[in-house]
């Protein structure tokens, strides 16, 4: 024991030149405690270690949506995409973004990165080998499979395709080279190593309504490629009026968090191009995540109809190429969203601190009344006088004590303020929205409605939705499409604040809306300058904050009613066209069973049957003479229930106005060229007027 | 004659039988020392036919009064149907269908004016006792997409009866929805029809030809003739005659019974049978299985008009053997127009009662918690007019709904198979324990 002692504590004063040699006395000596206080001290604050934010997010990838090579692939080309239309967004350009995503295959691979393949020589050591019981069940398995086969041919049946036979094991790793091109801002030529190469720096940091989520976007692909392929990404890059393309290879330093430059040049730029293309090799599975893909791909879509993508995909197999373009319906693009300030409610201690660190006012008045949304001077002043008398509106606010900061942070939190305008957020718009559900679904019907600025903790937010009923490639029942901050959110549904609300608080069939057979779009998009996430993926709203869920309801409910009294509509215009068909059904059922009696009673001779009125007689006799036969009848009652129905028809037509011509849909392209135009907004339409 | 060599051979000796059997428990040793309150049989028929003789007597004023009330209501405020010959429905249907054949030859379409039988439009009258139907027609024309179909079923049956009516047969519902399947689609759409039309006609369902399949049985002291042929109820076996499902097959009825015992079920029929209940204490057994159909309640108005006996009901101690008495008794809103033809007044409820499962001791294991919905239908039955008349029945009522717990017949099982037919009845007769 003692012994042991002794050798941590010789262990312990070498450490200030040797760490390592450190953690070797630690793991050795068990008695710690026996060794001087100094010589302690020393030992941990030499065990202390920095860890850039590049590692922490390459070891918690999953935090940023890169659990599994497949969800990997996702994230990247989500981020690539959110980067370009914020890039083309930023300067007012209507966003034409290209994403490729491209499989490489092991061989081809490896030749890129200068590797031989190698066969396989120990054909056990594998963990797909296949032991010769294994064969012989498979083969077993297979030679029924094909009697069962031919048996359904000789029979005419339907024959079933193989089952993909499938070795057990991890599988073969998957590479991708993904790549997305934009019209956008571009970067400037210096910028761009820092700018993609620099974990948690941003241009999208400040208080504002962005898509990014943790400012990380490109950087974590760049990351992950790091981990997965070891590859550089490729960035190309030209301003507007630039006569030249920057061209950067580069990879990332994640120890130091720093860019690693392997090529940084000027390239000619003849198309007068502008925007980035980002190019990055990584690993990923396009099998699990190709639907995701294209979900988002839509949804995005959706979302911002002024936006053209065209999606690739290219693989050496021909058949499972893939080439999607969604194209422009609008060029009508909602506003960027603005820089805004705090609102009182919604600050901390920490951020006041960075506030005044930050801040060009003097004193504590000015700096209330310019730092903060919804404190006018006035109101300033009173805010102040309620501080207490440490307090004046003339103090300069560098020098208040932390004290005097907790003082204001309390009143913040107990004072009232008024809510802060939704002017800083720029929702999809209503317009926007209903656009981009009808290019996407082609729905039978559709319903959108906007609210008004809410707030929730100080945030203001907007809640849209969107109610579509029928469509192209929709399935039966509810089909929940959720954005937040004008980004598609894909995972998670369940728990989301808008499934919730859409299932269990909508009562679709009080709206004559079949929960269960009707195709349903629900598209609801929140937008805010803090979407309050749950989960460490940000994948979805908690259903926990009544002010976003009755939201959500009221907004829904209004399309809701907007779209009942059209169903309504519908539902009575059916009805009148089955009514003909309804009677008509019955004609001959009543034709014949009045014919029978009638026939019985003319049948009974004269004097067994009793007497009649003059015209009843005259009916007997020309069933007697068959003058009357059942097709009278028939014809008859056909004649009474066309009669009818030209009745009802014009009582219809007279309380729905005109009947509803056939309409096509129609997109008119907008004009070659700029011209100078005057907008008119609504939520349904917008006039351009170009004099 | 016969009847007492019958009655002389049935006699058993009660206290004899009893002596063997094992006292298992507390509860079933008390209910075999009931046994020995029994008295003489002797003793008991000397009750039971003063019983009868009262009846008769009593049933002459309550007969005037049931005579009397049908014509002197006043037809324009409600429904009564009557029996009538085919001659005469014959010559309705005719009118309607020549009515219609002319509308649709003038393109004026057809139209049937049916009584409305919906549930708001039967009332009970405490005066009568029974549920009347209110009068108020209702258009069924042809052009109007929700009642085209109706409309067309009714022509069609109106043609069918009359078609039956004409040969001068019958034929059950089921024969009649089997004619036109495809058209009526399911066979409650073709019965419906059928009671508009009775009710259209202002007939009853039996002037129409058409009757619903046997359903109740009858055994005991009753000598009927059913369509000619001689029926003694009492060489009948265990099974029990069928009750004709035409009641004027039925003629020359007799007997020399002092009551009728009104069964709910089947199984404590076949026990009341199989014991000759009916030659220890001459009477007549009858029950409907369950919800009793038109027939049975046609027949059981039929013996108690001709033979002025007193009616006692055994039925389930649950809201429904209840609410069954208040079929027999009142009538079902179903067949509300013809309640005149259908109900029998003064039904004497004798058992199970609830009060009878603490009296008799009945076991626990052998009652049944109430569900919700049998609570709610009893207290619904509270409101019921026909409960409120009568003190006693609110009385077991609301035991019932106190204790929550129901028994069924079989219950008293527990005593022994034959304690029914050996302790429980005589000794209800015995103390004419009947409400």
């Amino acid at each position: 024991m003692d012994s042991s002692g002794d050798e941590a504590t010789a262990g312990a004063a070498k450490t200030k030149k040797n760490p390592t040699a450190a953690a070797k006395g630690k793991a050795a000596g068990k008695g710690k405690a026996a060794g001087p206080k100094a010589s302690a001290a020393a030992k941990e604050s030499s065990l202390l270690k920095q860890k850039s934010p590049a590692e922490f997010f390459a070891e918690n990838k999953n935090i940023a949506g890169f659990d599994n090579p497949g969800k990997s692939l996702y994230t990247t080309m989500r981020e690539l995409v959110e980067n370009a239309l914020d890039s083309a967004e930023s300067i007012s350009e209507l966003p034409d973004i290209e994403i490729t995503i491209e499989e490489i295959t092991k061989s081809k691979f490896n030749t890129m990165i200068g590797l031989v393949d190698r066969e396989r020589v120990d054909e056990a050591l594998y963990d797909d080998f296949e032991s010769e019981k294994a064969r012989e069940k498979r083969l077993a398995k297979e030679a029924r499979f094909q009697e069962t086969q031919a048996k359904n041919a000789a029979l005419g049946k339907k024959v079933k395709e193989a089952p993909a036979v499938r070795g057990k094991g991890r599988g073969e790793a998957a590479f991708f080279k993904v790549t997305c091109k934009d019209n956008g801002r571009g970067m400037p030529h210096d910028d761009i190593p820092n700018m993609l190469g620099r974990v948690l720096s941003g241009t999208k940091y400040g208080l504002r309504q962005t898509r990014g989520k943790f400012g990380l976007g490109a950087k974590m692909a760049l990351i992950w490629s790091k981990m997965s392929t070891g590859l550089p990404i490729e960035i190309k890059s030209s301003m507007k009026g630039q006569n030249y393309v920057s061209f950067c290879r580069l990879d990332i330093d994640i120890h130091k968090n720093v860019p690693h430059v392997h090529l940084h040049e000027k390239r000619e730029n003849k198309t007068h191009w502008h925007g980035a293309e980002i190019q990055v090799i990584i690993e990923g599975n396009w099998t699990t995540h190709r639907s995701k893909i294209l979900h988002y791909m839509r949804q995005m879509a959706v979302i911002t109809p002024y936006a053209q993508f065209f999606f690739r995909f290219l693989s050496d197999a021909a058949d499972k190429n893939l080439t999607i373009k969604f194209a422009r319906r609008t060029d009508v693009m909602p506003p960027v969203p603005l820089q805004t300030k705090h609102h009182p409610s919604a600050v901390d201690l920490l951020l006041i601190k960075r506030l005044i660190a930050e801040t060009t006012k003097q004193n504590l008045l000015q700096f209330l009344q310019h730092e903060f949304v919804n404190i006018s001077k006035s109101h300033a002043e009173r805010l102040i006088g309620e501080m207490g008398p440490d307090f004046s509106p003339k103090m300069t606010v560098k020098s208040l004590t932390s004290q005097q900061l907790v003082r204001i942070h309390q009143l913040f939190r107990q004072a009232k303020f008024d809510d802060p305008s939704g002017n800083c957020l720029s929702p999809a718009g209503e317009y926007n929205l209903r656009l981009g559900i009808i290019k996407e679904l082609h729905p039978d019907m559709v319903a959108t409605h906007a609210s008004s600025p809410q707030v929730f903790e100080g945030h203001p937010f907007i809640v849209e939705a969107g109610i579509s009923i029928g469509g192209k490639d929709v399935k039966q029942g509810l089909n929940i499409f959720r954005f937040a901050n004008r980004i598609p959110l894909l995972f998670e549904q369940g728990a989301d604040v808008i499934t919730r609300t859409s299932i269990k608080r909508i009562n679709w069939s009080s709206y004559k809306i079949n929960q269960q057979q009707d195709k349903i779009g629900v598209f609801v998009s929140i937008v805010s300058t803090k979407i309050p996430f749950k989960g460490t993926g940000k994948e979805y709203i908690g259903d926990d904050i009544t002010e976003i869920s009755s939201a959500v309801k009221s907004a829904l409910k209004q399309c809701c009613l907007q779209l009942k009294s059209k169903i309504v509509k519908k539902l009575q215009a059916r009805e009148r066209q089955d009514r003909k068909r309804n009677l008509n059904r019955y004609i001959p059922d009543v034709a014949r069973a009045i014919m029978e009696t009638l026939v019985e009673i003319a049948d009974e001779s004269p004097p067994k049957r009793p007497r009649y009125d003059k015209e009843d007689e005259e009916l007997l006799e020309k069933i007697d003479s068959q003058e009357v036969t059942e097709m009278t009848f028939r014809d008859c009652l056909i004649q009474h229930v066309e009669q009818v129905d030209y009745e009802m028809a014009l009582d219809y037509a007279m309380q729905s106005g005109v009947s509803e011509e056939p309409r096509e849909a129609i997109y008119l392209n907008s004009l070659e060229g700029s011209y100078k135009f005057v907008d008119f907004q609504s939520p349904v339409f917008v006039f351009r007027f170009v004099p | 004659m016969l009847e007492k060599k019958r009655r002389a051979g049935v006699a058993p000796d009660v206290p004899a039988s009893s002596s063997k059997k094992p006292r298992a428990s507390a509860a079933a040793s008390y209910a075999e020392s009931l046994r020995s309150k029994l008295r003489p049989d002797a003793s008991i028929l000397t009750t039971l036919r003063s019983l009868a003789a009262s009846a008769s007597k009593s049933k002459a004023a309550t007969n005037s009064l049931a005579d009397h009330d049908p014509s002197a209501d006043p037809i324009s405020s409600y429904i009564v149907v009557a029996d009538q010959d085919s001659a005469s429905v014959t010559s309705r249907i005719n009118r309607l269908v020549l009515g219609a054949a002319r509308s649709i030859l003038s393109g004026r379409g057809f139209s049937f004016a049916v009584p409305s039988r919906a549930a708001s439009n039967q009332v009970y009258l405490p005066d009568l006792d029974r549920i009347v139907l209110l009068r108020r027609e209702s258009a069924r024309p042809f052009a109007s997409v929700a009642t085209a179909r109706k409309a067309t079923v009714t022509a069609r049956v109106l043609s069918l009866v009359h078609a039956v009516l004409r040969r001068g047969i019958h034929v059950t519902k089921r024969d009649l929805f089997y004619t036109d399947v495809k058209l009526f689609g399911d066979q409650s759409q073709s019965d419906a029809v059928l009671d508009d039309v009775s009710c259209m006609l202002g007939c009853t369902r039996s002037s129409l030809h058409v009757v619903a399949s046997e359903k109740g049985v009858v055994v005991g002291r009753l000598v009927f003739a059913d369509d000619g042929d001689r029926i003694d109820c009492t060489r009948m076996g265990v099974g029990g005659k069928a009750i004709p499902p035409n009641i004027d097959r039925v003629s020359g009825i007799e007997s020399d019974a002092l009551f009728i015992l009104l069964v709910e079920k089947d199984a404590a029929f076949m026990r009341l049978a199989e014991d000759r209940f009916y030659n220890r204490f001459p009477c007549i057994i009858l029950t409907a299985k369950g919800q009793p159909d038109v027939a049975t309640r046609l027949f059981l108005r039929r013996l108690k008009v001709e033979l002025k006996l007193p009616v006692l009901a055994l039925v389930d101690s649950d809201p429904y053997g209840l609410k069954i008495l208040s079929v027999y008794m009142c009538g079902s809103k179903n067949m509300s127009y013809d309640s005149a033809n259908l109900t029998t007044p003064d039904i004497k409820w004798l058992g199970v009662r609830p009060s009878d499962l603490d009296k008799y001791r009945v076991p626990e294991q052998c009652r049944l918690p109430m569900t919700d919905h049998d609570i709610k239908v009893g207290k619904e039955l509270l409101e019921e007019d026909f409960v409120k008349q009568n003190e006693g029945w609110v009385k077991e009522l609301e035991t019932m709904l106190r204790t929550r717990q129901k028994a069924e017949i079989q219950a008293l099982s527990s005593f022994g198979f034959q304690y029914l037919t050996e302790v429980y009845l005589p000794l209800k007769l015995q103390q004419q324990d009947w409400i």
